[in-house]
Parts: structure tokens; C-alpha cells; sequence
């Protein structure tokens, strides 16, 4: 029989910190895979002869040095994924957790003007 | 006293939960995770704007450009930048705090299956715990808004009658199957999106947990 979930057990997960490490490596991980099998896709389509590979996902090469739709580029492009995933993973959990510390900062000043 | 012992046993499902707090914690979360996908959508979108327009100057937006096609007077400018930065702070606010809403639901009274697995402190103001991902539930409910999001897109561009010329749009079928810029397309862009998504969903919370687990125990 499952014991009865308590109150602050509810608060604890709504209040619960995101690790940013771990969202940083996660989104990383799933930023890289993305990006591979994107250009992986483009590269192993069979296209007519002398047909540009990619022509639109190559346009990244302008925000993204050294990326371009070609088996090396899948490298770079995983490179760039993980660090671009990264990054929003850990802005996410950064901002996330800021919030969450504004509200409650917030809630407390409220409850303690409430209880004056 | 008949009356509060009502309330309370409406306050409360059969496992004990307390439905009402619940339910505020999941509102507030949603809002929170609102503020935040918002904020950074927009502040990529005003960027990417800013940096197209340092690079090519009165050439950029070209392709920037064709988001004027969802962002009603955006253009690659220094103004439309703004108005971009307003758009998307909607488009995936309102998307972020949705998904969590959903996800909130999905998970449900089964909130005790992440609290179990991890160590409820006794003061969650001071001492937060560390969030863990319940991946099934982020799959169902980030793979949903997605797939609504496509179906949506694509449905915008048959409605205003530009679906022949969203040539763009349609390359999209590259990536999933089947697609095209139509109705029936979008809906069956909008299911293998779902499955995509959802499949990513669950790599993400395999990922995080597997690294909080390490982290904290």
C-alpha cells in the first residue's frame, strides 16, 4: 500500500532546483544528436548528379563557422549541437531557478506583510 | 464541522494527495516555465535578428524574413527585431507554460514517483531538493504541443493560401515522411513530430537523470 503523498512533499517538487550540470549535459547530448541526424539525413538521400547537397541547412555555415552538409561537417555540426544545447540547457535551468527564488522571495515579503 | 470534513475529503484524492495544492503547484510551474521559454525564444529571435543585420546589412532577411509569414510586422530591421522578440516571447511562452500544464497532468497523482525517487526536504523554501524529469510524461506532453504547433503552422499557411508557394516549409519532409503543406499532411507531420519529440523527450530525462543521480545520490 502507497503511503499518502504529504503537503511538502508536493512543495518540495515545485520548489525542487534544476541541476543545471545535468540539463546543461542533456541538452547538450540531445542538441548534438539532433543536429547529426540532420545532416546525416540530407547526406545519405540519393540526389541527381552535381544537385547541391543541403542548400538550406549549409545556410548554418553563417551562424556556425566551419559546419557544412558533409560527413566532416557531422562532426563540427555535433560540436555546435552539444554547445548550443548546452548553452539553452543551461540558460534554462539557470533562469529557471532564479524565478523560482524571485517568486518565492516575493511570496514571503506578501505573507509577511499579510501577518503584520 | 460536517462542512470542513467535506471540504477535506474533496481537498484530497483516494491516494491521499492534496488536489488543490496540486493543482496551484502545477499553474504556478507552468507560469514559471512560461516566463522562461518565452525569454529565451525571444532573446534568440532578437539576436539572430541583430546579428543578420550586422553581417549583411540591407541584404539580410532573406530567410530571417519569412517569419513575417507567423510574426505579423516583423522584418529584418532594428524595429523588427523587437517585434520579433514579442513574438516569439508569446508564441513559446504560451507553448512552454502549456507543456508544463500538460505535463503536470499526465503526471498527475503520480508526482510521488519522482518525490520518492528523490529526498523531499522538510523545508522546500530554504533547502530546495533537486528536480528530477519524469520522461514519459515530458514525451507525451512536449510531443503533443509540438505536434499541435505543426499542425497549426501548417494549417495557417493552407488558411491564408500560400501553401503552394511554402517551399520552405515543405522541406520539412526531408526530416519527417509524408509531410507536406497541407491538412492531411500536417496531420501526419503532426503525429511522426510527436513520436520524434517524444523519443527526444525521453533521451533528455534519461540524460538529466542519470547525471543528478550521479551528482546527488
Amino acid at each position: 500500500m502507497t503511503r499518502p503523498i504529504q503537503d511538502h512533499e508536493i512543495l518540495s517538487a515545485v520548489f525542487a532546483k534544476m541541476d543545471a550540470l545535468a540539463l546543461t549535459l542533456a541538452s547538450g547530448v540531445l542538441g548534438a544528436i539532433i543536429l547529426i541526424l540532420a545532416t546525416s539525413i540530407l547526406l545519405l538521400q540519393t540526389v541527381p548528379e552535381n544537385y547541391p547537397v543541403g542548400p538550406h541547412l549549409s545556410l548554418l555555415a553563417e551562424y556556425l563557422p566551419g559546419y557544412s552538409v558533409s560527413w566532416s561537417g557531422v562532426m563540427v555540426g555535433g560540436v555546435y549541437g552539444f554547445l548550443i544545447g548546452g548553452l539553452a540547457g543551461f540558460a534554462a535551468a539557470v533562469y529557471w531557478n532564479i524565478a523560482h527564488y524571485v517568486a518565492l522571495g516575493v511570496m514571503l515579503i506578501s505573507s509577511a506583510e499579510l501577518a503584520d | 464541522m460536517g462542512n470542513y470534513q467535506n471540504m477535506q475529503a474533496v481537498k484530497q484524492d483516494e491516494s491521499g494527495i492534496n488536489l488543490k495544492l496540486l493543482h496551484a503547484a502545477i499553474r504556478f510551474n507552468s507560469m514559471i516555465l512560461g516566463l522562461t521559454g518565452g525569454t529565451m525564444a525571444a532573446l534568440i529571435i532578437y539576436f539572430a535578428t541583430q546579428v543578420s543585420l550586422g553581417k549583411w546589412g540591407a541584404d539580410s532577411g532573406n530567410y530571417l524574413g519569412l517569419l513575417a509569414v507567423f510574426f505579423p510586422g516583423y522584418s529584418v530591421s532594428p524595429a523588427g527585431a523587437w517585434i520579433g522578440a514579442f513574438w516569439a516571447f508569446l508564441y513559446i511562452g504560451v507553448f512552454s507554460s502549456l507543456s508544463y500544464r500538460l505535463y503536470g497532468k499526465v503526471l498527475g497523482t503520480r508526482i510521488s514517483e519522482i518525490l520518492l525517487s528523490t529526498t523531499p526536504t522538510e523545508n522546500p523554501v530554504l533547502k530546495p531538493s533537486i528536480m528530477r524529469l519524469h520522461g514519459m510524461s515530458l514525451g507525451l506532453a512536449i510531443g503533443a504541443m509540438a505536434g499541435l504547433g505543426l499542425f497549426c503552422s501548417t494549417a495557417w499557411l493552407v488558411v491564408r493560401g500560400t501553401a503552394e508557394e511554402s517551399v520552405h516549409a515543405a522541406l520539412l519532409a526531408n526530416y519527417i515522411p509524408g509531410y507536406s503543406v497541407s491538412i492531411l499532411g500536417g496531420l501526419l507531420g503532426a503525429a511522426e513530430l510527436f513520436v520524434l519529440a517524444f523519443v527526444g523527450c525521453l533521451l533528455l530525462a534519461a540524460v538529466y537523470n542519470k547525471v543528478v543521480a550521479m551528482r546527488h545520490g
